[in-house]
């Protein structure tokens, strides 16, 4: 047990300075924040000329779609391959990589810490304050029910993890090809997509939103923001944080299973 | 401490062809061909012992020390370190090794020194007391001091090598690999590594696998040697026998006055010639070089003349290239006149 807790500082050593390293740039996190208003304005007004037109049922009303987007601008960054590449992802590409391995411990758990460090940076230095000025100046649904908010954050927590998992498991693929520009780019286009950073999967056509309930990417936005919007109540909660936690462990195994193959076919860069 | 026995990896180094056709070729037909990095290596490194091992570029060195360490799995063939096998237990044996890569820095780019040390203590698990006393005394030696609280990215090169070497060894390690630790610097941080390390050698019997093209790195440090050159070992033992082996040869640099349709000397070795400037490798054993050099003014014109002893890249290659003689040689008793010598 002691040895476990004392892995676990290891680990969350790992994650504090992935970011505070981060913590370095902040001319580069201030352009950020204002691309974030840039964007989100831009979905703002597109979505409130679309309101004003249509007139049929929706499931979402306006106050609800600025919700999403805010919630989307505030949290894209924590998503695969989005802002910077964590360490451990450059470190294959370079061939330092040698070097983590040199040290006693877990790869993969070291590269998960290095992904969370990263994800609560984006959290703590790019959502809360996009989240934080939005609410002082557009119209942002806040859940009035405790119950919800945690909901959300656990489900939001898993979504990180996924996060993490995900780009572990895609990332690997370096081991194999070397340059992973392809196959990053190709998820990163599906999972913008399946995610519901884009569009909500509420709005999307019947047999399309049926493929995105069937992928793992909607519990990265569109599960949990729906659990924050109200969208998702009672016993379809537990349900839709219970197929967070498998996609979480399905990622987990299958980027185990990746990175021992891809060690042992290890070549590296540079000599 | 280290045993290697039969030791072996081959790489699959796939062929791209050439062009913007080829590469589209590529996409569906791949061919590849197989490299042999190291090949049926073979040797063991005692408790305390400085091994230098040597080879030119492409060699296999790093192959070998990365199979050393647990980062590559070897093709054929068995490596113990400290009694694990480096590539099966990487977790176990990482906690007792040190590992410098001159070209790479284990230190995170971004973070203070400090601080990088402070997180190899948590990884490593290093008590308080230890930790405080290795910094301490690698201070001493090294002056970390002037640079504790210095972001890495903003080191020189010099002082990330001193930086790095003592991470490598905060833990107490009971060997310590060395890839090229003295690559890119100049003559006063050469020295006070070489003397770090001899001194760490000394006082803790930490075990030290080097690899070095720099030759002075070999002569400060190194009793032993492992020579390889295109993967395969050529010599193992010690420096001094290797020495008296090759340092015999010498190699004589002359510019010639004009340009000659025959240079050659008996007893010279033509190295190269390019224009006039010709380069002879020769043997005091069977020409001293006051009578090479005789021999030479009395056929030609010289505008200049020099002589170099051999630097390791020549020697490495003389051991390839004469790989059978060396191999009598070694067998051959040592008579006492030529110990003599």
């Amino acid at each position: 047990m002691k040895s476990l807790y004392l892995a676990f500082q290891v680990y969350l050593a790992f994650t504090m300075k992935s970011f505070q390293k981060r913590m370095q740039y902040r001319v580069a996190n201030l352009a950020g924040l204002t691309t974030n208003f840039f964007f989100l304005l831009v979905q703002i007004f597109v979505y409130t000329a679309f309101y004003a037109v249509y007139t049929g049922p929706l499931p979402l009303n306006l106050h609800e779609i600025i919700t999403y987007f805010v919630l989307c601008q505030a949290f894209f960054m924590l998503m695969p391959f989005w802002g910077t590449r964590s360490e451990v992802t450059s470190a294959i590409k370079s061939g330092d990589v040698v070097l983590q391995l040199t040290k006693p411990v877990d790869f993969q758990a070291y590269w998960f810490a290095d992904e969370c460090g990263r994800a609560y940076y984006y959290l703590f230095m790019r959502g809360l304050p996009t989240f934080l000025i939005s609410i002082l100046f557009l119209d942002v649904a806040i859940p009035q029910q405790p119950a919800v908010l945690m909901a959300f954050a656990v489900s939001m927590t898993l979504s990180i993890f996924m996060s993490a998992v995900i780009t572990i498991t895609i990332s690997s693929s370096a081991f194999w090809t070397l340059d992973t520009t392809g196959i990053v780019g190709m998820s990163y286009s599906i999972i913008t997509l399946f995610s519901g950073m884009l569009v909500p999967i509420a709005l999307w056509p019947e047999w399309l939103a049926h493929i995105a309930r069937w992928l793992p990417f909607e519990g990265l936005i569109d599960v949990p923001f729906s659990i924050y919007l109200g969208k998702i109540t009672g016993i379809d909660v537990w349900v839709a944080i219970g197929k967070q936690v498998a996609w979480n462990l399905f990622f987990l195994g299958f980027g185990r299973f990746l990175l021992t193959r891809g060690f042992s076919r290890l070549i590296i860069q540079g000599g | 401490m280290i045993e290697v026995d039969n030791l072996s990896k081959t790489f699959k180094v796939y062929h791209h062809r050439k062009g913007f056709f080829g590469s589209f070729v590529n996409l569906f037909s791949r061919k590849h061909r197989t490299v042999q990095a190291v090949d049926t290596v073979s040797f063991t490194v005692e408790r305390g012992e400085i091994v230098g091992y040597l080879g030119p570029n492409g060699a296999g060195k790093s192959t070998t020390i990365k199979m050393l360490t647990g980062i590559l799995v070897p093709s054929s063939g068995s490596v113990t370190v400290n009694g694990y096998v480096p590539h099966r237990q990487r977790k176990e044996s990482a906690k007792h090794i040190g590992v410098v890569f001159g070209q790479r820095s284990h230190l995170w780019f971004d973070l203070p020194v400090q601080e990088s040390f402070e997180l190899l203590q948590r990884i490593y698990r290093i008590p308080q007391a230890q930790y405080r006393q290795n910094v301490e005394i690698f201070d001493e030696l090294l002056n970390l001091g002037d640079f504790f609280q210095t972001p890495v990215r903003q080191l020189s090169l010099g002082q990330r090598m001193r930086a790095d070497i003592a991470a490598a060894l905060l833990h107490n390690p009971d060997v310590l690999f060395l890839d090229e630790p003295t690559i890119g610097l100049d003559v006063v941080a050469k020295a006070r590594i070489r003397e770090f390390i001899q001194r760490i050698n000394a006082e803790r019997q930490v075990t030290v696998v080097l690899t070095t093209h720099d030759l002075d790195d070999v002569e400060k440090l190194c009793k032993r040697v492992i020579l390889i050159d295109n993967a395969r070992l050529r010599f193992d033992g010690e420096l001094t026998t290797l020495r008296r082996l090759l340092s015999t040869e010498r190699l004589l640099s002359v510019d010639y006055a004009e340009i000659y349709p025959d240079v050659s000397i008996p007893n010279a070795h033509i190295v190269y010639q390019e224009g006039a400037r010709v380069q002879y490798r020769f043997s005091p054993e069977e020409i001293s070089a006051a009578d090479l050099i005789g021999a030479i003014l009395k056929k030609f014109k010289i505008l200049d003349i020099s002589i170099q002893e051999p630097d390791i890249e020549d020697l490495i290659k003389t051991v390839y290239e004469d790989n059978l003689m060396l191999e009598r040689k070694l067998a051959e008793p040592i008579s006492p006149d030529t110990q003599a010598n």
